[in-house]
């Protein structure tokens, strides 16, 4: 699904953010990245949303190659690659329903049909309540469960998430990453860059730690330790909704009756496979390095 | 997948960017719709004047005067040279007599009454009757030159010709020509540059707005199109405002001219289609400022 090849970022300035970064993330997988400040989190991610071009390398991501994507053809990448922020980056001006809507407006889909799986969705995630509320007017959870919102409406092969808890408090910060693995269950591939080591350990997904640019771990999933997955649904709920639990996405969108990720990537990827695919040996000498 | 913003959405935003900076954007439809004013004021009085010309240009006529003693030879060899001049249609002889019964007809019963017959003024005329196709111009200044040289001629006494009046009258609307697109010039460009600062000002203030929704996977036409339907809006208004003003000024216009100079005026105050023009023109003035605002501005 999303592929690195020898990956190298310089910025104008000198400064190398990413050296001859070679990993791969398979469809479906829940990945955490972490490392300190500075070590390219954000770099990588960046490099996937094409917000930035990579100097050196290849960056396959579903089967294609968006090193050599033309610029007109970024937003349809885009599309199908959902955004968190740290600061949420909703628009102010914009109610809550508006700020979801978006990325459902820039399809042209009908208004009726926005509306509803919009406020499907928002009902999930127990904010049907606030739908003509403007951002100002919600709480630090609030907003980025609507920026979630906003990211996950048009159903997208992938989810990256940029320090998604870092302006939260330590509770909400756990409900939203309960939130993002209930996401990777429905076959979502997620990654989710933090710094925050204790986050991190409690749940035991797959973790790429990042070190002046450089992959310096990579571990593999384990048995989750204690809380995290363990933690009932009855906890979810407090997130998601009953209806939610369903599956919000699906239920939004009666017609997606095949599974969300492969909907999700249309014509552009059509052709994704795994004959692209990094071969085994190189990952697998990638994740014992350590 | 490739379908576009849908129009409910541009239309929304749009006007949500016109609320943005309300009295900016006032000001813009305002001197868009001043400058189409007067555009559309200049329009018409070149659009009359040059009706007007036309119509002068048909009737125009020399009356050559000869002398009162002039022999039936002279007044040939007048004609002659005459008929003889590039742009003279017609030269139509008066003699003594036809003047005085048309000089009879031209004066009141009540003047002529006691009159004697002798009394009454008559005297040889050549009437001659101009080319309406040399009605232009130039070709009045030379024919103009030319008729003054036939006053050297000794039977001739006097010539009279409208076009030495006419020939003011066409300097004074090649004056107002020059004016009008001068001065239209200078207001629409103005007015564009009030459209194009309003679009500027949006621009930035949606800097935020204009990240998130190309993160999300908007084209840069689906970001850029509100804008440019803002300054169409723009232009939209001050069109309409324009229009409003101009079909005012008309039927005022039309009713002053009825009651104060009785003139039964075929003109038409408003030329035909000016509305439609005007409609077009104005969302066009604003849609061509924004574009400039957002191709310089708005980058993505």
């Amino acid at each position: 699904m999303i592929q690195l090849y020898h990956v190298h970022k310089r910025y104008p300035n000198g400064t190398d953010a990413l050296v001859d970064l070679t990993l791969r993330v398979r469809e479906g997988e829940f990945v955490f990245l972490t490392g300190p400040s500075g070590a390219g989190k954000s770099t990588l991610l960046r490099l996937l949303m094409v917000m930035e071009r990579a100097t050196e390398g290849q960056i396959l991501i579903g089967g294609r190659n968006i090193h050599v994507l033309r610029d007109a053809s970024v937003p349809f990448l885009r599309r199908n690659i959902g955004m968190i922020f740290q600061d949420f980056k909703l628009i102010p001006r914009r109610t809550v329903f508006d700020n979801v809507a978006i990325s459902l407006e820039i399809m042209g889909l009908g208004r009726k049909d926005i509306a509803k799986r919009v406020e499907t969705l928002l009902d999930g995630l127990r904010l049907g309540h606030r739908l003509d509320a403007l951002p100002g007017d919600l709480s630090a959870g609030e907003q980025q469960r609507v920026a979630i919102a906003r990211a996950l409406v048009n159903e997208p092969a992938i989810l990256l998430a940029d320090e998604p808890t870092g302006n939260l408090d330590p509770d909400l910060g756990n409900d939203i990453i309960q939130l993002l693995l209930d996401v990777g269950r429905r076959g979502t591939t997620v990654i989710v860059a933090t710094h925050d080591v204790g986050l991190i350990q409690r749940y035991g997904m797959r973790t790429l730690t990042l070190a002046r640019g450089q992959l310096a771990e990579d571990l593999p999933r384990q048995a989750p330790l204690r809380g995290g997955l363990e933690r009932g649904p009855a906890d979810r709920l407090d997130l998601l909704g009953q209806a939610a639990m369903v599956n919000p996405l699906q239920a939004s969108a009666p017609a997606a009756a095949e599974p969300p990720a492969a909907a999700a990537f249309s014509e552009p990827f059509a052709q994704a496979g795994e004959s692209t695919a990094v071969p085994a040996e190189q990952t697998d000498a990638k994740r014992e390095a350590p | 997948m490739k379908r576009g913003a849908h129009p409910t959405y541009v239309l929304t935003q749009a006007l949500q960017l016109l609320r943005g900076s309300p009295w900016l954007a006032t000001v813009s439809a305002l001197t868009i719709a001043l400058a189409l004013t007067l555009v559309g004021l200049f329009a018409t009085v070149m659009f009359n004047a040059g009706k007007l010309m036309q119509d002068l240009g048909q009737s125009l006529a020399l009356s050559v005067y000869l002398q009162e003693s002039a022999s039936e030879p002279d007044i040939a060899a007048v004609r002659t040279k005459l008929e003889g001049h590039e742009g003279i249609r017609k030269v139509k002889v008066l003699t003594r007599e036809q003047d005085r019964e048309r000089n009879k007809r031209l004066l009141s019963s009540e003047l002529l009454q006691g009159l004697d017959e002798a009394a009454i003024p008559g005297q040889p005329v050549l009437e001659v009757e101009i080319d309406a196709a040399l009605a232009s111009r130039g070709d009045v200044d030379a024919l103009v030159k030319w008729t003054q040289a036939l006053k050297g001629v000794a039977a001739v006494e006097d010539v009279e010709f409208g076009a030495e009046k006419l020939r003011l009258l066409f300097a004074l609307v090649e004056i107002l020509r020059t004016i009008g697109i001068v001065l239209s010039g200078v207001l629409l460009a103005s007015s564009m540059f009030f459209v194009f600062s309003t679009i500027r000002l949006a621009v930035f203030s949606r800097r935020d707005e204009i990240e998130i929704l190309a993160l999300v996977g908007a084209t840069p036409g689906f970001i850029r199109l509100p804008f440019l339907v803002e300054g169409a809006l723009q232009g939209l208004v001050g069109a309409a405002l324009a229009a409003g003003l101009l079909g005012l000024l008309h039927i005022e216009l039309r009713g002053l001219v009825r009651d104060v100079y009785m003139l039964n005026v075929a003109w038409s105050l408003l030329p035909p289609g000016m509305i439609a023009w005007l409609v077009l023109g104005g969302p066009a003035v604003g849609l061509a400022a924004s574009a400039l605002s957002v191709g310089r501005y708005l980058k993505l």
